[in-house]
């Protein structure tokens, strides 16, 4: 506890005079001029608390002379890049209904799948530090030495494969003011199933210039290595990230949702967890797709197509060409004008539609309603 | 009268005068009536003689004749980047204040925050980065610009290092 509670000062700057702290046993607080590191575990598994946790330390932390692994791992959730599409990324009904949630982070790079059995890796150094290949042979190593037998190799796309051919780690950073921070995937034991199901588009026809994902084959290591312990792995991982880097470091777990220790780490979380950051920083994009419609009593079918801008989020311009054979043209463009401004989202698109649907209690009640039924599915 | 046929004849030959007008910094009382016109027509025909002014973070601002700032990032930044893919910019309207994160240029190498070298107003955001990000790449100081915003404390630009202090910045660093 104690030992906790100074890791925790000394990561706020509030050393003070460090050699004044006899006795104690962190390398940075002997060493008077070298680097030094540190090795932290959450106790999270709540994504924007863990990405929360990793912005702070980006933040806060005095990352010139000193290195920091941090490990995590999250209940199931998608994770997108800074400037992705999750409407294209990922299948968010799906998500919904699996209670899966969506996070967006703030490094760059492609979507991946977390779940308990997906270990992540944050290397924080500073800018000068900053070295993507040697955070890697940490893993590479690491699995190297647990496994020998394992064909694991680092790419020149900082992903980590199995065999030359299972993607099992991938890899996103982000450089600030003075600091990065390198984090990476880990496939142990991930729902596969799960993933796959997941990370598919939400809807067909999406035009954007957001950064795409680069689709690969994964694999877990579970099954290639079934008698690896996950304590075993992370055990390997922090003596690796100690030898590579001269360090001595123990792992200390931390737990992101400790205000005093992480003062103002709540708001970032809000901040990470808000439908603004979510889905509101998503660039500029155009959907276009054939809706098809139908009639039960009696039966019949109808082709209409659908072109909607999204800035923000939000419904820019919405244009429904539905033949006036199948529902007059005032509907389909009071349905199309009701969307304007609205935020792209299933759950409000249907509000707005609700009005417009009670008001139309005639011979195209049915029809209409099929129609708002037929948008919102494209919203995911 | 005379001195507008003067403005006249020097305007048709600019190579050879236009070292001499941008190093004029003070202007006696008469000719200052006229300065407006001088610096209009210096713009239309050279922007880099306007002088730029840069952040420690690497980005510069450069005062365009309608008090606006162009923002955008040094040689330097761009080729630490690598090759750009997305920028991430920020709306219209978006109030900044001086060091204030306002997006991030996402290469190979990572997303990069960038950071806001004034106070003021975010007025037009390049739209050519959206189907061309390499231009910041290509173009960094002209047609890779990222964002343009009013200057509400021109002060701040005292700040700023000037070319010559920012050359100076980067050799201290790649040391």
């Amino acid at each position: 506890m104690l030992q906790l509670r100074r890791t925790l000062a000394l990561l706020r700057g509030e050393t003070g005079n460090q050699r004044a702290r006899t006795g104690s046993t962190f390398p940075f607080l002997n060493s008077t001029d070298a680097s030094s590191g540190l090795v932290l575990q959450s106790q999270s598994t709540d994504v924007y608390q863990n990405l929360a946790l990793e912005d702070w330390i980006d933040a806060h932390v005095d990352l010139q002379q000193r290195g920091i692994l941090l490990l995590w791992r999250n209940r199931p959730a998608v994770v997108i890049g800074r400037h992705q599409n999750p409407w294209s990324e990922c299948n968010l009904p799906a998500m919904r209904e699996m209670g899966i949630a969506l996070a967006r982070r703030r490094s760059g790079g492609g979507t991946v799948f977390h779940d308990h059995g997906n270990l992540n890796m944050t290397f924080f150094a500073s800018k000068k530090a900053y070295d993507r290949k040697r955070n890697l042979k940490v893993v590479t190593e690491a699995l190297r030495r647990l496994r020998p037998n394992l064909d694991i190799q680092a790419t020149d796309r900082f992903d980590i494969l199995l065999k030359g051919h299972y993607k099992i780690s991938g890899t996103a950073s982000r450089l600030s003011r003075k600091s990065s921070y390198h984090h990476c995937t880990l496939l142990y034991s991930a729902d596969r199933s799960a993933l796959s199901t997941v990370l598919r588009p939400s809807c067909p026809g999406i035009q954007s210039n957001a950064t795409p994902s680069v689709p690969s084959p994964v694999a877990n290591l579970i099954d290639h290595a079934p008698s690896l312990a996950l304590e075993e792995l992370l055990e390997a991982l922090v003596q690796q990230y100690n030898t590579e880097f001269g360090f001595s470091s123990a792992c200390t777990l931390v737990d992101p949702s400790d205000e005093s220790a992480f003062p103002g780490v709540g708001t970032m979380a809000t901040e990470l967890r808000s439908w603004d950051w979510t889905f509101g920083r998503t660039p500029k994009f155009r959907v276009e797709t054939l809706l098809e419609l139908r009639d039960e009593q009696p039966p019949a079918r109808c082709s209409a197509q659908l072109q909607v801008e999204v800035k923000a989020g939000q419904v820019e311009s919405c244009r429904l060409d539905v033949p006036a054979s199948w529902i007059p043209l005032r509907l389909s463009g009071q349905l199309s004008d009701v969307l304007v401004g609205e935020r792209f989202c299933p759950h409000r698109a249907a509000a707005a539609v609700a009005a417009m649907l009670r008001s139309e209690r005639g011979q195209f009640h049915s029809r209409l309603h099929n129609l708002c039924e037929a948008v919102l599915a494209v919203m995911g | 009268m005379a001195a507008y046929a003067l403005l006249r004849s020097m305007s048709s030959s600019f190579p050879s005068v236009l070292p001499l007008l941008s190093r004029s910094g003070s202007l006696s009382p008469a000719p200052l009536a006229i300065t407006p016109f001088f610096r209009r027509t210096l713009a239309s025909s050279s922007r880099f003689s306007a002088a730029l002014k840069f952040t420690d973070k690497h980005e510069w601002v450069r005062v365009e004749d309608d008090g606006v700032g162009t923002v955008g990032i040094s040689n330097f930044a761009q080729e630490a980047l690598g090759d750009v893919v997305y920028c991430g910019l920020p709306e219209v309207g978006t109030e900044l204040v001086q060091q204030d994160e306002f997006g991030a240029l996402e290469s190979v190498k990572a997303a990069s925050e960038l950071y806001s070298p004034l106070t003021g107003e975010v007025v037009e955001v390049n739209s050519l980065l959206a189907d061309n990000p390499g231009l910041v790449n290509k173009s960094c100081y002209k047609d890779g610009w990222l964002m343009k915003m009013t200057i509400a404390k021109p002060a701040e630009l005292d700040s700023l290092m000037d070319e010559a202090a920012y050359e100076r910045y980067i050799r201290s660093i790649e040391d």
